[in-house]
């Protein structure tokens, strides 16, 4: 027994567009398919900048992708990548708030390996970036949120774009997050 | 004039987006130097916190987990989705978990037939209605959630076989054989639908409680309706595919152009219940107080199988119709464009169908010459 949503999976999403123009045959991608590809490992890049945790990440881009597929379906229109990217940073905010992933990512946060030959400096850099992930939490959201996107490798003009707000602001609202979140980490030479 | 922090700021990153002039300013006012100095400290601090790799990301995988996640989310959702959200999720789930969702199918014949005796009649095309419910929707009864428990959906699972013999003793039944085949078409490929059995125990306090939302009570309810069961059982079912491979759709790739389609075969689904009959279960849950529109379809889906048929056909594909394959009664989907159409019939206790990227024609060819 096929029911329609195989159908729907072998032919029907033209039957579901015959009053559109497309004649040759087969599936096309729609305009979630195309920001699922572009966007997937942005997502999940910004994810783990604040996780720290691959796996983590890749959960929250889960999530975010689920999310939007959700509210915007099939054709999410140009404001989607902003939105996905933003999302990503406040669902891994979010994660790490909620402590879902409390054990997974005391597991995972494993130190640098230029740091594993000394287990004392490996202990103490697990447990910085804890700490740093844990502040992000404590700091104002916007500013953790900057701090995501930014140093995901995003330009300030994307950053600009992710938040809906000038260019000239970003470097504003990054000056004091970094601030903000040294203090907040209590680094003695802030 | 000194530039503001942000300008500060974005010269240590982006250097040649700050104009000449402030750049030239920066470089020589010993405050600005000062600030950005600082500003820098703060920026290596922050970069080595947070370094870390890029995630190694594998498109095809995250797709298909996404695929799997938007099904799973099904299992326990709230009921309160929008048609829209339905038809959007259906949309992309079922078409990137076509695999997943040939394993499902099983349970719209369950649900739209409840037996073998009542499955003929229901073949009538004043009784085919688009109803905004998919098999995802039906097999995870999702919307039951909210008045009980629902337990069984996420065990069904798609097989891949060597071999139509291999099929055949995997799910306990003949795979079926289609004779009359478009010119060109491809080599069949295999697979078993592994059956279950999806449970929904009622309870009556969370269907109080549904009810207190929506600013009324329950009515007088019937004795033992709560703890009592229904449960569907789907039995395995051999999938046939030609020209596309169901595990293909899964992990989202396109289908292929020319004739694509599947053919399947399962034993009619069985609807059990205890405590009270399925009907009564079903009609009293229909008068529980702020049911929503989607839930009531699935229960109607459920044990009546008198009613609509709820086929998730699109809502504007074309209609559906009665036709004849080799003596028994069968309800035809699509059109003549070959974009897509379905068949489904049963015959001594078999489900059978078809569906594919074929006009109505070749598909009933098939079907007539499917055993």
């Amino acid at each position: 027994m096929v029911e329609s949503s195989t159908l729907q999976a072998l032919g029907s999403r033209r039957l579901t567009d015959l009053s559109r123009p497309t004649p040759e045959v087969g599936v096309r991608p729609t305009s979630f398919d195309r920001l699922f590809d572009e966007e997937y490992a942005r997502v999940a890049a910004i994810a783990r900048r604040v996780l720290g945790d691959p796996d983590a990440a890749e959960d929250v881009a889960q999530e975010v992708f689920l999310d939007l597929h959700r509210r915007f379906g099939d054709n999410p229109g140009a404001k989607a990548p902003a939105w996905a990217r933003t999302a990503a940073a406040h669902t891994a905010l979010n994660m790490i708030r909620s402590n879902r992933r409390r054990t997974l990512r005391e597991e995972r946060f494993a130190p640098e390996p230029s740091l594993a030959n000394d287990p004392e400096a490996s202990v103490e850099t697990a447990e910085t970036t804890r700490e740093v992930r844990a502040a992000l939490t404590r700091i104002p959201r916007r500013q953790a949120v900057v701090l995501a996107l930014r140093y995901s490798g995003m330009s300030y003009a994307e950053v600009a774009s992710a938040l809906g707000i000038g260019v000239n602001g970003v470097g504003t609202r990054l000056r004091r997050a970094e601030a903000r979140l040294r203090k907040e980490v209590g680094d003695a030479s802030v | 004039m000194h530039p503001s922090d942000g300008t500060l700021r974005r010269s240590l990153d982006e250097p040649v987006a700050v104009d000449r002039a402030r750049r030239e300013h920066i470089a020589t006012c010993a405050r600005c130097a000062d600030r950005v100095r600082s500003m820098s400290a703060n920026s290596a601090w922050v970069e080595a916190m947070l370094t870390s790799s890029d995630p190694v990301v594998d498109l095809p995988s995250a797709r298909a987990r996404l695929a799997g996640n938007e099904l799973a989310t099904l299992d326990g959702v709230p009921a309160q989705r929008s048609a829209r959200a339905v038809r959007s999720r259906r949309s992309w789930a079922t078409r990137v978990a076509a695999g997943v969702a040939v394993a499902s199918a099983a349970s719209v014949v369950l649900v739209a037939t409840g037996g073998a005796q009542d499955f003929l009649s229901l073949f009538q095309p004043s009784q085919l209605a688009p109803v905004p419910v998919t098999a995802a929707d039906v097999r995870s009864l999702a919307g039951l959630a909210s008045y009980g428990t629902v337990t069984g959906g996420s065990s069904i699972g798609f097989i891949p076989e060597p071999d139509a013999a291999a099929a055949g003793s995997a799910a306990g039944l003949g795979a079926p054989v289609a004779a009359n085949l478009p010119e060109g078409t491809a080599a069949p490929k295999f697979a078993v639908v592994s059956g279950g059995v999806v449970t929904f125990t009622f309870s009556a306090d969370l269907a109080r409680a549904m009810a207190a939302r929506a600013g009324g009570q329950l009515p007088a309810m019937p004795a033992g309706l709560d703890g009592s069961t229904l449960s569907v059982s789907i039995a395995p079912a051999v999938v046939v595919s030609y020209g596309v491979d169901p595990a293909t759709l899964l992990n989202g790739g396109s289908v292929p152009s020319g004739a694509a389609f599947l053919v399947v075969d399962t034993r009619t689904p069985t609807v059990s219940s205890t405590g009270v009959t399925a009907r009564q279960l079903e009609d009293y849950l229909l008068s529980v107080p702020g049911i929503p529109a989607g839930v009531a379809s699935e229960i109607r889906a459920i044990g009546n199988p008198s009613q609509t048929i709820p086929v998730p056909i699109p809502i504007d594909l074309a209609s559906g119709s009665s036709v004849s394959i080799n003596g028994a009664r069968g309800l035809l989907i699509g059109d003549s464009t070959g974009l897509g159409s379905a068949v489904i019939w049963q015959h001594n206790g078999v489900v059978y169908a078809i569906a594919g990227t074929l006009t109505t024609t070749e598909i009933l060819g098939i079907a007539r010459s499917t055993h």
